[in-house]
């Protein structure tokens, strides 16, 4: 790093770095300098990305056409077998709708209680470092530890859930054992655990709203009612787009807390389609046909974007 | 509470270890690069550094298997030993797969033999070798030859077993005399017929109050597999899972499915309980009998009641008994260090030799010539089902098959319906043969 | 979204110099601003009180757990007064030995990807701002495109990769994939995008490399920002589970989330052992963030990710 090249050198040497040289004009932002600058600091991150990014796309997808194991067995093509064995196999439709359902009712909590929480500390009300802590921190632990105290609170005799309703005189609920519950148990945790980011992005954006805005509106002697609907909430809305997409992707892609809980049971009826992919790639040695399943989940995901920038259409502030 | 006596020795060593490694680690993060070079490289072979094993032993076999682990690190022969208990099940086999197909996997590890065929063929093992086994003492005379046969692939030996553990019955004794279902040296009479099963269970419930026979499977992995196995067995009909398609005798399945619905009918015996369910239902003196692998001994054995065992019941004529068998395997190793393969084989041959120990937990030793010492025929109620490992039914040999499967999920799932009386033992069967078929039209990955 | 807003957020001055604690209901300062009366105040403070209770209660009851004897635990459940308190499990975890290597696994790797992701994020994104490489537009289309794919999809072929790199089980194969971080790219080149150029183009005059231009001139700027990233970079590696849970077999290479999750402790169920060593992983973040938060929160504006 400390022997910076000189442009001029640095040039044609990181045209590899996008393939097809670009005709200069479009470097013209910069002025009406037209040497070759960069190269250099971009190729360590063009390396990497290449490596661990652009090649694992290309390989899997063809992987996702090959019978090729986990296993030291040999590799044969198999074209679009994988594909059409995924779009008959049930567990991955019920694994799909799994991860919706987590999504749908995740998202929605995360979303608002996140934002509620951001207002009420936002006004200022004495002991903020505690309201901070106390609903970001749970978003610092890693998940074992996560599913180690939730575990316990689940804990069918002596766990602190079924112990409060047995105090309030209902029975006992088999939080991670019963089909009808478990998604929603793992729910209830998922919200306590990463609500806290979003916690902090709302807060972020309180806390950069211009003051004027409110003291226009307290000239006008709006109440704190008419503040919150006709200011706050209003200006807040990029965030919440922001937010809620981000909260959609992340998800989404839900694996750990469920697999460390319940690996996805009982009866795979919280089986995500992560798992599944682990469970067909790396359990069942079927590495070929995981790739294909994770592709089918990628359009997904591409799918759920674009609808997403559809619904929310995109303001700029 | 548990396990505090017996680690004593071992903890200072493994203090001193773990040290160790975590001040080299601590410095490690000053001198990064260096380091990172360094771990990529597999352990040096010699005798410094920790045999690497892996097992999924909890509970009483993790304290006995400490024991024993600890007896074999003593003495001036003694092994350096890093032991990492993993929890049985999928987990745990996925991880020793994808460590195998690393090549940086651990130098010993406990597999059922019952997963051999999904492990063996794929090359995710690396074979026994027979000389330096016999060298430390190790021969075919010392294994029943039928286990001995489970554990080659291709004229290798892939495992060595170190127990069967089979799926029993065991009951309190003092019911059962009440019942009058033991002959007259105490032990099971076997009713032999469906029929005389019932009556049998009939007359335990009688006997004690509560239940006749406990049997858990509700969201259980493996425990309805277990039961159907042996009983199918015992009808002398055959379980074959054959590329072409499964070779499942249907009428067979039925009757087995229609008698365990008869059996577990809800008032003499519950149809509704978990394997900890049934465990906590028999601890807690609320039925006579419980049909558990012999594995749950040390916990039975805590509460006092006055235990008896048998190898399982026989209910179709032909004994038959669900088992599988703890087995030491090497996983593949990218670069094997000759060293370290020979200190491997030497402790295999070192923790065989501690099988009187191991048998405490209820295990069937697979080591023939301790049944001989004049320990174990003292083993109460061990001795009672050693026939058990002569009468063993493992799996059917298939890659999906075996401990802790998919395989055995399937199956638990397709003929839990059938016992809690939401499915005929016919839709079952279907279900089963079904969830055969999709496992076995799915490509091979193995070879 | 515009440039300008990263450069909004910072807090306004009426603001900043104050402490948070010192924040009381009489400096109404808030934009919310409850009114006089006493009662949006009360309410308020309760629904705070309430959500901060619910929040807190696993904490505490994880912490009383550790507290307490297995056998008190497991015989008492809810009281959690039952029993004298005692550190045994906390002893008896420390001895064991697991939790303290897999938490220097942890800090070691998450240390390592923050660094070497900043370094090289912040490398690229500014050459991506000033940068008239070839294949500038290209490099940086295919990079942002890659935010929308997942790490997690790439579990499978990621795999095979480092069996074919012979790094299955090492810490380089936990690092390396980490490293790459689209959006973080991302975030820097809006920043250095909103940065003049007219300093850099001063010093440059002067005759300074462009090394030297972007340390002494355009770091010193993007310090904020670069920490905000570091932020985020370290918490997601240091909580990062399903990539170090599948790459990583050996027990004494194993990170926190990955170790306790997979790795049987004990013999049988203890909770009193469970919560300790949960709250023992927990604590390090957790005590970072106590001392840090003020500057955590105004970091994450930075980003404009929380930006309005």
């Amino acid at each position: 790093m400390s022997t910076q090249a000189s442009p001029e050198t640095v040039a044609p040497r990181d045209g590899g770095d996008g393939g097809v040289p670009e005709p200069s004009p479009t470097a013209g932002r910069s002025g009406p300098r037209q040497r070759r600058s960069g190269g250099w600091f971009v190729l360590p991150f063009a390396v990497c990305f290449g490596l661990f990014m652009l090649w694992p796309v290309v390989h899997g997808i063809a992987m996702s056409f090959t019978d090729e194991s986990l296993t030291l067995a040999g590799t044969s093509f198999v074209g679009f077998d994988n594909y059409v064995e995924a779009f008959g196999d049930a567990a991955v439709w019920n694994a799909l709708g799994n991860t919706l359902f987590f999504t749908l009712i995740t998202t929605v909590p995360l979303v608002l209680i996140a934002l509620g929480m951001a207002l009420l500390v936002h006004t200022g009300l004495a002991g903020q470092w505690l309201w901070r802590l106390a609903f970001f921190a749970p978003y610092l632990l890693p998940v074992a530890v996560v599913t180690l105290i939730w575990q316990w609170v689940y804990q069918p005799d002596l766990g602190l859930a079924n112990q409060l309703l047995n105090a309030l005189g209902f029975g006992p609920v088999g939080w991670l054992s019963d089909e009808a519950v478990a998604m929603w148990a793992i729910a209830l945790l998922t919200v306590w655990w990463t609500v806290g980011f979003n916690f902090l992005l709302y807060l972020a954006a309180l806390q950069s709203l211009p003051d004027t805005l409110y003291e226009a509106a307290a000239l006008d002697g709006a109440g704190a009612w008419r503040r919150l609907w006709s200011i706050t909430l209003p200006q807040l809305r990029r965030t919440t787009v922001l937010v809620g997409m981000l909260q959609v992707l992340a998800s989404l892609k839900v694996f750990d807390q469920i697999y460390i809980l319940t690996k996805g049971g009982p009866n795979d009826s919280t089986r995500p389609i992560l798992e599944y992919i682990y469970d067909v790639g790396f359990t069942g040695y079927r590495l070929g046909y995981a790739s294909a399943i994770s592709y089918l989940f990628f359009a997904l995901i591409i799918v759920v974007s674009i609808a997403q920038l559809r619904f929310f259409p995109r303001q700029e502030g | 509470m548990t396990g505090a006596h017996p680690r004593r020795h071992d903890r200072f060593t493994v203090d001193r270890r773990r040290f160790l490694r975590l001040s080299l680690t601590a410095s490690g993060a000053a001198l990064a690069p260096g380091l990172l070079t360094g771990c990529g490289a597999p352990a040096p072979g010699g005798d410094g550094v920790g045999l690497k094993i892996w097992d999924l032993f909890s509970g009483g076999d993790g304290l006995l298997m400490d024991e024993m682990m600890d007896t074999v690190r003593g003495g001036p022969d003694g092994f350096t030993l890093d032991r990492t208990i993993l929890e049985w099940g999928p987990s745990y086999y996925t991880k020793l797969a994808m460590a195998a197909a690393g090549g940086r996997a651990p130098d010993v590890a406990v597999l059922h033999l019952s997963r051999m065929p999904g492990y063996a063929p794929g090359g995710l093992l690396d074979p026994f070798d027979l000389e330096l086994l016999a060298e430390f003492g190790i021969t075919r005379e010392d294994f029943p030859p039928a286990l001995w046969e489970r554990a080659q692939w291709e004229g290798r030996l892939y495992a060595v077993p170190l127990d069967t553990h089979p799926f029993i019955v065991f009951y309190d004794l003092d019911v059962a005399e009440r019942a009058g279902v033991l002959d007259g040296a105490g032990r099971l009479i076997q009713p032999g017929s469906p029929g005389a099963m019932l009556e049998t269970s009939a007359a335990l419930a009688e006997a004690h109050g509560g239940a006749g026979l406990l049997f858990g499977h509700v969201t259980d992995p493996a425990q309805n597999w277990r039961i159907f196995n042996a009983l199918y067995a015992q009808t002398g009909a055959a379980f074959d899972l054959p590329e072409s398609g499964p070779a499942i005798d249907t009428d067979a399945a039925v009757r087995v499915v229609s008698f365990l619905q008869e059996l577990f009918d809800g008032r003499t015996n519950p149809n509704h309980l978990d394997y900890f369910g049934a465990l906590a239902s028999f601890t807690e003196s609320r039925g006579a009998m419980i049909a558990v692998g012999e594995w749950e001994l040390p916990t039975l054995r805590s509460t006092g009641i006055r235990l008896g065992a048998a190898p399982f019941v026989n209910v179709f004529g032909e004994p038959a008994v669900a088992t599988d068998s703890h087995s030491y395997v090497l996983p593949r190793q990218e670069r094997p260090d000759p060293a370290r393969r020979r200190e491997a084989h030497r402790y295999v041959a070192a923790m065989l030799r501690q099988s009187l120990t191991w048998a405490g937990a209820g295990h069937l030793p697979a080591y023939q010539p301790v049944l001989a010492e004049p320990g174990y025929a003292e083993l109460d109620p061990q001795s009672s089902y050693t026939e058990a490992g002569d009468l063993a039914v493992l799996d059917p040999p298939a890659w999906f098959a075996g401990s802790g499967s998919l395989f055995q999920d399937r199956m638990s799932q397709a003929i839990q319906p059938a016992l809690l009386g939401r499915a005929s033992a016919e839709a079952a069967v279907d279900r089963m043969v079904r969830e055969c078929a999709d496992l076995l039209d799915q490509p091979n990955p193995v070879r | 979204m515009p440039a300008t807003t990263t450069l909004r957020t910072r807090p306004r001055p009426a603001r900043a110099p104050r402490p948070a604690r010192r924040r009381t209901a009489e400096s109404a300062g808030s934009p919310l601003l409850l009114g006089h009366g006493r009662l949006p105040r009360v309410l308020a403070g309760t629904a705070l009180a309430v959500f901060a209770l619910l929040w807190l209660t696993p904490f505490a009851l994880a912490l009383v757990t550790s507290l307490q004897s297995e056998r008190d635990v497991a015989s008492s459940g809810l009281n959690p007064l039952k029993g004298a308190l005692t550190l045994e499990s906390y002893r008896q975890i420390v001895e064991r030995g697991n939790v303290p290597v897999w938490a220097v696994n942890s800090l070691l790797i998450a240390t390592l990807v923050t660094v070497i992701t900043v370094v090289i994020s912040t490398l690229a994104a500014y050459a991506f701002s000033r940068g008239t490489f070839r294949g500038r537009r290209v490099l940086l289309a295919v990079t942002v495109a890659s935010i929308m794919v997942p790490p997690q999809l790439l579990i499978v072929p990621l795999f095979q990769q480092m069996r074919a790199f012979n790094l299955v089980d090492t810490y380089w194969a936990v690092i390396l994939p980490q490293v790459v971080a689209p959006m973080m790219v991302f975030i820097l080149k809006r920043f250095f995008d909103a940065v003049p150029r007219e300093l850099e183009e001063a010093a440059r005059i002067d005759g300074a490399s462009e090394l030297r231009v972007f340390r002494s001139v355009v770091l010193p700027l993007s310090r904020p920002i670069v920490a905000a990233v570091s932020v985020f970079v370290f918490i997601g590696a240091w909580n990062n589970f399903l990539w170090p849970f599948i790459i990583i077999n050996d027990s004494s290479l194993m990170t926190l989330p990955v170790g306790l999750a997979t790795v049987r402790e004990s013999y049988g169920i203890q909770y009193a052992q469970s919560m300790a060593s949960a709250l023992l992983a927990a604590a390090p973040l957790i005590l970072v963030f106590l001392f840090f938060q003020r500057r955590i929160v105004k970091s994450v504006a930075t980003t404009g990710l929380g930006g309005t």
